[in-house]
């Protein structure tokens, strides 16, 4: 039998099932959007052009749409034209609910039933109605909820194995919950239960009035959201942002394009949650080393440009710690950083009792007994160089993060950059090419700014445009520098306001030695940063202590 | 004396940091300056009916900031007559943000909004609002009042501007279908809007003035139409800075005195105006005045010109129902920004041969998922219908989002072929 695929919760599943239907959740993630992007725009949600994808490549032949939002308006004109369905229906849910609502709700229940029944070539049977009702309650023990826009199945399969606790996908389609019908079988007076049914559930935030959202999370059992946004779907970034500001229990922003790519990032935040909900469990490598009886500890960070190692001895004391360019894999750059590290302490590997990997690369690498996040390291490398500090800048060459801590070194919140190079050392090594500049050149040269430039693109690629021109203006090379700065700055403070980012802030990664940045950041946001010495070894300094802590 | 407001932008921008009220202050200022200008010296090609719009807009820009107490924030397509007939102010939010933007005051309120966790695509105009209302620049109105109508947008900013500030909001809910029990539910929701103003105001709505003021409208979109299609064979030079004041006198500030004024002096400019020159485009969506290379293609320019926009003028219904609230719910229910964009698409076919239209400007406004998702469907079929048109991919208000170099290129090279198929030289 054909199925009938669905989006929104506020679809009449049942009356399609008492009319004969099979339905199913249209939740799949795509791999690309080239026939959606063919016919739509690139800049619709991901979620609208995964639906467009399973349409158009004939994986869906049946679909009832809701016109949720302006994104599934055009899908559902996009599939009109081009979408060779064998069944494609829109129904109308408005806004508000009240008398008059449901009457035009139920004008659509019955103009969908007639199509639909037309179209299967059945009638409505009441039995089959009633027992397609699927109570959905909520969770009696701790659980952690998934909010916000909807989550397809491989990426909420990933947060499920990746939390402590039990997660419960909340977003969009998944908390429906109609309440069970009444023992009444006149079709007319069914439907005008049905109609005011539906609109009762708990809102989405298409809805005018969403105050019964406040169900979501001031639930007892509830001990941390996981809130997912998807890229173009705006309705949902506005309830994270009230959230932000309201929530008593922990929350991780996620952002996805609905595509299976980009795990890594994400997977990267999940953990990096996970590890503040449940610090000591999470990591650990199965079939790790056993211990040694070895008195040093080690911590390798494996990041996008750099593989840094720092090597403690049980007091706390650093005796190694080397840079060394990642290279062509991560393993094999771990191991290279970690025989020059050893090399530089004088020791060898059986003088290891215990290793933590940590970076991007962390997965890659085999070795070690534990693998934790370049989050919580670093938050952890940045209190160990100074208890005073509460807010840390991390600007890499691939991200840029911001993480709030606690007076314990705990990480308290983090934010990071989306899948954009601006804002991060790479924009920075893009500008300095189009300058015909090295990047210690680029870091001084900003210093010496006499005009105020203000580069407006955002884009690293608009931006690189905007340089060219300025060259062609001849504007001074160390304002156009500033302004490059400038921007840079203004994402940074950007990430800091998101998650109200406190003093005393220290800036790692690598921009933290571009002396233009700093000063800029610094202007911005009104204090001295503190920078230390090994600010660059920060991330593997963390991961050794967590060694330390594993003896 | 050009830029008067423009150089505010700054100033206004670091004063808003560290004092809301002064920098409001020297915004009213400053836009009190900039109708002076637009006044007495609006420039010697400006034609008359776009100064009065002009005019007319900066009034409506000023007066929720120096009178925020009358003042309602609205969306663009709310039914304004009854706030108009009851003498309060309606200023449309996504108006305020395009304003904000002309006086390059836009930067610093995009990013407060995004730091408060508001999405990066978020449609720019709203989120340029949201920023400055946040920050303290824009002072509390009475109330919010908006449809559904025409963007999700909507549903968002409003919500958010209502518990921000604190003040009532009520929601006009527009269904997807266009037909009379559509208009019917709405016509009931306006009588709803009317009994929430008098409540919050302790006013009265005098029905005779809304009959009035909602006739005034019906005539005001008549002579527009009128002038429209005597445009068609006519040139009138013009920029699109324009466009868009006109879209505020026609739709925010539609039932009032002024704007039946100005369509009336557009029919009088466009009787006098010469025979019709150069390439002549339909806009639609809204068009980013502030890019140079645009005002340098199309802005006075006999060459190329904007001769019409679908977001300034949506088209007229044959026959506006005599109740004034059915007349106002006709309006939304039956725009063409409402349910499918075919209805947007067919209107566009229709608007492009009302004006005698080289080509089209299918504008893909950064975070407008309703015009970006028609974007091709547009396109097709337009071309079908023998209308050339252009899907060009920028943003209204946000400078950060760059690209004028594309655009540049895109739109002279659009003109140009539109030229060699009138036979002209490019």
């Amino acid at each position: 039998m054909s199925t009938t695929h669905y989006i929104c919760k506020y679809t009449p599943v049942e009356l399609l099932s008492a009319l004969g239907g099979q339905c199913a959740v249209l939740d799949g993630m795509a791999d690309s959007f080239d026939r959606s992007d063919q016919v739509s725009h690139p800049n619709l949600c991901g979620f609208g052009k995964a639906v467009l994808e399973a349409c158009l490549s004939g994986q869906v032949k049946e679909l009832v749409l809701v016109n949720c939002c302006d994104t599934i308006r055009s899908a559902y004109d996009v599939l009109l034209k081009h979408g060779k369905l064998d069944f494609l229906f829109l129904m109308d849910m408005l806004h508000c609910g009240g008398d008059c609502a449901r009457e035009r709700t139920k004008g659509e229940l019955l103009r969908l039933a007639k199509a639909y029944g037309a179209y299967k070539g059945t009638t409505f049977d009441p039995k089959t109605f009633r027992a397609a009702f699927a109570p959905n309650p909520r969770p009696t023990q701790p659980y952690l909820s998934v909010l916000g826009g909807r989550v397809g199945e491989p990426l909420f399969r990933m947060m499920a194995e990746s939390m402590p606790l039990p997660v419960r996908n909340d977003t969009c389609v998944h908390n429906r919950d109609v309440a069970m019908p009444p023992e009444e079988d006149d079709f007319d007076a069914l439907m005008d239960w049905y109609a005011g049914a539906l609109l009762e559930q708990l809102p989405c935030m298409r809805m005018a009035d969403n105050s019964g959202r406040r169900q979501l999370t001031q639930d007892p059992h509830l001990k941390g959201v996981i809130y997912h946004t998807v890229k173009f779907c705006d309705y949902y970034g506005f309830e994270y942002a009230q959230l932000r500001g309201e929530l008593t229990v922990p929350m991780l922003k996620l952002e996805s394009d609905y595509t299976v790519q980009s795990s890594g990032q994400l997977r990267t935040r999940l953990e990096a949650f996970a590890e503040t909900l449940a610090p000591e469990t999470m990591g650990v490598r199965e079939g790790g080393r056993a211990m040694h009886k070895g008195h040093y500890y080690v911590g390798i960070d494996s990041g996008s440009t750099s593989t840094d190692v720092a090597i403690l001895d049980k007091d706390k004391n650093l005796v190694a710690g080397v840079i060394l360019p990642t290279g062509a894999g991560a393993a094999a750059g771990a191991d290279r950083a970690l025989e020059a590290a050893l090399e530089q302490a004088g020791l060898t590997k059986e003088d290891i009792a215990a290793t933590v990997t940590t970076g991007y690369g962390r997965s890659a690498i085999q070795m070690g007994d534990k693998s934790i996040t370049e989050i919580t390291c670093h938050a952890r490398g940045a209190f160990f160089l100074d208890p005073s500090v509460r807010t840390i800048i991390d600007i890499g060459g691939q991200d840029s993060k911001v993480i709030r801590i606690d007076e314990q070194g705990n990480v308290v919140n983090f934010v990071m950059n989306d899948k954009c190079a601006a804002g991060t050392g790479r924009f920075l090594e893009l500008m300095a090419r189009t300058l015909e500049l090295s990047m210690e050149e680029m870091s001084q040269a900003g210093l010496d700014w006499k005009e105020e430039i203000t580069i407006s693109s955002m884009c690293t690629v608009f931006a690189e445009s905007e340089v060219v021109s300025l060259i062609a203006q001849n504007k001074r090379q160390a304002d156009i520098i500033h302004g490059l700065n400038q921007s840079v700055a203004s994402k940074t403070c950007a990430l800091c306001r998101r998650i109200g980012g406190e003093p005393n802030y220290m800036m790692t990664g690598g921009v933290s030695k571009n002396k233009g940045v700093v000063a800029a950041i610094e202007k911005q946001l009104g204090v001295e940063l503190v920078i230390s010495d090994q600010a660059q070894l920060n991330g593997a300094l963390g991961a050794a202590l967590f060694a330390l802590e594993l003896s | 004396m050009k830029d008067i407001v423009t150089s505010f932008g700054a100033w206004v921008q670091t004063r808003c940091d560290k004092d809301p009220e002064s920098a409001r202050w020297w915004l009213t200022t400053g836009y009190r300056a900039k109708k002076l200008q637009l006044q007495l010296a609006p420039g010697r090609e400006v034609s008359r009916a776009a100064q009065m719009a002009a005019v007319q807009t900066m009034d409506s820009m000023i007066a929720p900031l120096a009178h925020p107490e009358k003042a309602a924030m609205a969306s663009l397509f709310l039914p304004c007559e009854p706030l108009l007939a009851m003498g309060l102010h309606p200023y449309s939010c996504e108006g305020f943000g395009c304003f904000l933007s002309g006086t390059q005051a836009e930067q610093s309120f995009l990013q407060y909004a995004e730091s408060e966790g508001l999405p990066e695509t978020f449609c720019s105009y709203h989120k340029v609002f949201i920023g400055a209302a946040e920050k303290g620049l824009m002072p509390r109105p009475r109330f919010i009042l908006n449809t559904t109508l025409a963007c999700d947008a909507n549903m968002l900013t409003f919500r958010r501007l209502a518990e921000y500030f604190d003040v009532p909001q009520f929601v006009v809910d527009v269904p997807y279908a266009a037909d009379q029990g559509a208009v019917d539910y709405v016509a009931g929701q306006l009588r709803q809007m009317v009994a929430f103003l008098e409540k919050h105001t302790g006013q009265k709505l005098n029905q005779d003035l809304l009959e009035e003021t909602v006739a005034r409208s019906v005539r005001s979109l008549n002579n527009f139409d009128r002038y429209m299609t005597l445009r068609s064979d006519k040139l009138l030079l013009g920029e699109a800075t324009g466009e868009m004041f006109s879209a505020f006198a026609l739709h925010n500030l539609l039932g009032s005195k002024e704007t039946e004024a100005y369509t009336l002096r557009c029919l009088e400019d466009v009787e006098k105006a010469p025979p019709a020159q150069g390439v002549r485009l339909l806009w639609l969506h809204t068009i980013p005045f502030w890019m140079e290379p645009l005002r340098t293609a199309l802005d006075f320019n006999r060459q190329a010109q904007i001769v019409g926009c679908d977001m300034c003028y949506e088209g007229i219904l044959p026959q506006f129902s005599h109740d004034p609230y059915e007349a106002m719910a006709q309006r939304v229910v039956y725009s063409p920004f409402n349910g499918p964009v075919s209805r947007r698409i067919d209107r566009a076919i229709q608007a492009a041969r009302q004006v005698k239209a080289d080509g089209a400007v299918w504008f893909c406004h950064w975070g407008c998922k309703h015009t970006l998702g028609g974007a091709q469907l547009g396109k097709e079929t337009m071309e079908g219908a023998g209308i050339p048109t252009l899907v060009l991919d920028g943003d209204g208000c946000d400078r950060s989002h760059g690209g004028e170099g594309q655009l540049a290129t895109r739109m002279e090279a659009f003109v140009e072929m539109l030229k060699a198929e009138r036979g002209e030289s490019a």
